[in-house]
């Protein structure tokens, strides 16, 4: 999952990415509002981290901008104002959830997977196909009965998939998700991802759309 | 002395009061006597003149004349100087034979006497002057006695009256207990005897200063609160990474950036501690010499490690001993910030700290090679807890740096000048100390 942290203090940027990155989420951090919109024009994320007390223009301000021009990307507000007012009013300018600082990173990533499961329309914690059960809590998969070993890419790169079976996504969708700016993708790191995943969940668990990328079956 | 006002008015009103009646009694008591005085002389010459007009013979006895217990004592001698006729043969004052009135001391007595001679008689009527004096004190006692009898009433008429007055003082006191700490709107100045609007109006004055130091401290404590929860995010997150950590080495990076968030948060608590401490509303500190010149080079002495390990050249550029009044210890504090603020945003080139002398004033500059500070964005750099937009210090600022700068220069009645550097690009901050300041 690609996430987007806008943040201008220096040291929990840094802290919230390599936090969130051990979550197995790919984190893009930006320290200005400006900076994070052109980043939100150029890739797509499934979820946004904005801080409030930003320099020039606020995260607020830039918030309500965003849902003026129906930008539907979920919003986890990461901010020191903690009076009920400003979460108030930050819930009410389009934030889907509000976290007030010092947090625990523990919270912040279950927060972040609350609103990206919500996102496409799961209730449920876990990602269920079939046989399969992916825990994006713990990070476990369970594949016929038994407790199967994924790295994080991978782990990664299957909940992407399933999360709307039957869909066809590219190589370059799927490196998108997988890699944040600055970390080098090897050309055929996708195949590569792939492969390791076969082996482990069988061949025809993923297909291989010829042209235009993989998917797993709608129903098995 | 009692401390009432009621009862010091009651007091002062009375005694006034008893000392006007002493005065009235006093005078009243002449007064009674001069007249008394004259009526009586009058009457002795009166009786002496009657008497001159009969016979001798055909006078039994003087009557009883005006007196209810008639002390007159009348005699009559003839040209021979034989006694014809007296009123009181017990009482026989001797013959005066001068004319006119006189005192007599007589038989343990005063005695007002007449004498008058008609050609062939002398008649002497006389009366004892105590008559007098009794009748003087009587009419003295009679004017005197009311006023004495209505002291009380007075008295009591006073102290009511007082207490009256002043009971808009025991509202406004009352007022004032019933507030809260917090509770500091002015006192209402409405219905007000003029006397109480004066001290109402300072009491006013100083709750309204009070408020705004309140309000003042508040919002700095409200700040620090929330400037605090930044560097305490940062610690609670790189702990927790270091708790995560799986190899030797993230963990090893994980407890350098904890370090780093730990010596942020101290910073900032230091600086936070400094500025409380440089608060315009406490009294300035005890004022010394100081040595500007020897100020300037302990802070280059220890800045100087800071700036070899990112490799600017520190230098010291002074004129010899600068002396002005003011406080060491915050001086130091003040450059020690503009130095540490330039080394900090100054990535090459060097940071020149310059102490000299201009038109009488001290003036401690400090000029630098590095980013600068955008024309627009120099007003506001002063403010409490604002860090110019884009730029980045070497670890995070605390946003005091150059309110703890104002602050001191405030308190000196000094002056800050922010501008270029000399090359057009870099930082130069001036501070100028004012020359009522500087001693040769």
């Amino acid at each position: 999952m690609r996430l987007l942290l806008v943040e201008d203090d220096a040291m929990i940027g840094e802290a919230v990415r390599a936090g969130l990155r051990q979550e197995g989420f790919t984190v893009d951090w930006v320290r200005e509002a400006e900076a994070g919109d052109a980043a939100l024009k150029a890739e797509a994320y499934a979820l946004l981290l904005l801080d409030l007390g930003l320099p020039r223009k606020s995260g607020l301000d830039w918030l309500r901008e965003l849902r003026r021009r129906d930008d539907r990307i979920p919003v986890l507000i990461l901010t020191a104002r903690d009076a009920v007012a400003d979460r108030v009013a930050g819930l009410d300018s389009g934030a889907d959830d509000y976290l007030v600082k010092p947090f625990d990173l523990d919270e912040l990533s279950a927060r972040a997977r609350a609103l990206l499961r919500r996102r496409t329309g799961r209730a449920e914690p876990t990602l269920r196909h079939g046989e399969l059960t992916l825990d994006p809590a713990t990070h476990e998969a369970y594949y016929k009965g038994h407790t199967i070993s994924l790295s994080a890419r991978e782990f990664a790169l299957l909940a992407a998939l399933l999360e709307r079976p039957g869909a066809i996504l590219s190589r370059a969708q799927l490196e998108q998700r997988l890699y944040g700016w600055g970390e080098e993708v090897e050309s055929n790191a996708i195949e590569v991802h792939i492969h390791h995943l076969r082996r482990k969940l069988g061949a025809g668990f993923i297909r291989n759309v010829r042209g235009l990328g993989y998917t797993v079956s709608k129903m098995p | 002395m009692t401390h009432s006002i009621r009862g010091r008015l009651l007091a002062w009103l009375l005694g006034t009061l008893v000392a006007a009646g002493l005065v009235i009694g006093y005078s009243a008591y002449h007064r009674a006597q001069e007249d008394i005085d004259d009526l009586l002389d009058y009457q002795l010459k009166q009786l002496a003149f009657s008497l001159s007009h009969q016979s001798v013979g055909s006078v039994p006895m003087p009557p009883d004349l005006l007196l209810p217990e008639p002390d007159f004592i009348t005699q009559v001698w003839d040209k021979d100087g034989v006694r014809m006729f007296y009123s009181r043969p017990n009482l026989a004052i001797p013959m005066r034979p001068r004319p006119g009135f006189s005192n007599v001391e007589w038989n343990n007595q005063s005695w007002r006497v007449y004498t008058q001679l008609d050609g062939f008689r002398i008649i002497q009527v006389a009366h004892p002057l105590s008559l007098r004096k009794e009748m003087a004190a009587d009419l003295t006692h009679r004017a005197v006695t009311p006023l004495a009898a209505l002291l009380p009433l007075l008295g009591l008429g006073i102290w009511i009256i007082v207490g009256h007055a002043l009971r808009p003082l025991s509202s406004i006191s009352s007022a004032l207990r019933a507030r809260t700490p917090s509770a500091l709107e002015p006192l209402p100045q409405r219905d007000l005897p003029d006397e109480l609007v004066p001290l109402v109006g300072s009491l006013n004055d100083l709750l309204q200063r009070l408020n705004r130091a309140l309000e003042v401290q508040r919002q700095f404590v409200a700040d620090a609160a929330h400037e605090l929860r930044s560097p305490l995010t940062a610690v609670q997150l790189q702990l927790q990474l270091v708790k995560r950590a799986g190899s030797p080495e993230e963990r090893t990076t994980a407890l350098e950036r904890l370090e780093r968030g730990v010596q942020r948060s101290t910073r900032l608590v230091q600086q936070l501690l400094i500025l409380a401490r440089q608060d315009p509303q406490q009294p300035e500190e005890v004022q010394a010499v100081v040595d500007l010149d020897r100020v300037a080079r302990e802070v280059v002495a220890d800045f100087e490690p800071m700036a070899q390990r990112d490799n600017l050249t520190l230098t010291l550029d002074s004129q010899g001993p600068l002396r002005i009044r003011g406080n060491g210890d915050s001086l130091r504090v003040m450059l020690g910030n503009l130095v540490d603020n330039a080394i900090r945003y100054t990535d090459r080139g060097s940071v020149t700290v310059r102490v000299h002398r201009e038109g009488g004033e001290a003036i401690l500059e400090v000029e630098d090679t590095g980013t600068g500070i955008p024309a627009d964005e120099r007003g506001r750099v002063f403010d409490r807890f604002y860090r110019v937009p884009g730029q980045e210090a070497g670890e995070e600022g605390s946003g005091l740096g150059l309110a703890i700068v104002k602050r001191v220069a405030d308190r000196h009645g000094g002056r800050i000048a922010l501008d270029s550097g000399g090359g057009g690009s870099g930082l130069r901050v001036m501070v100028r100390l004012p020359d009522g300041n500087s001693q040769a």
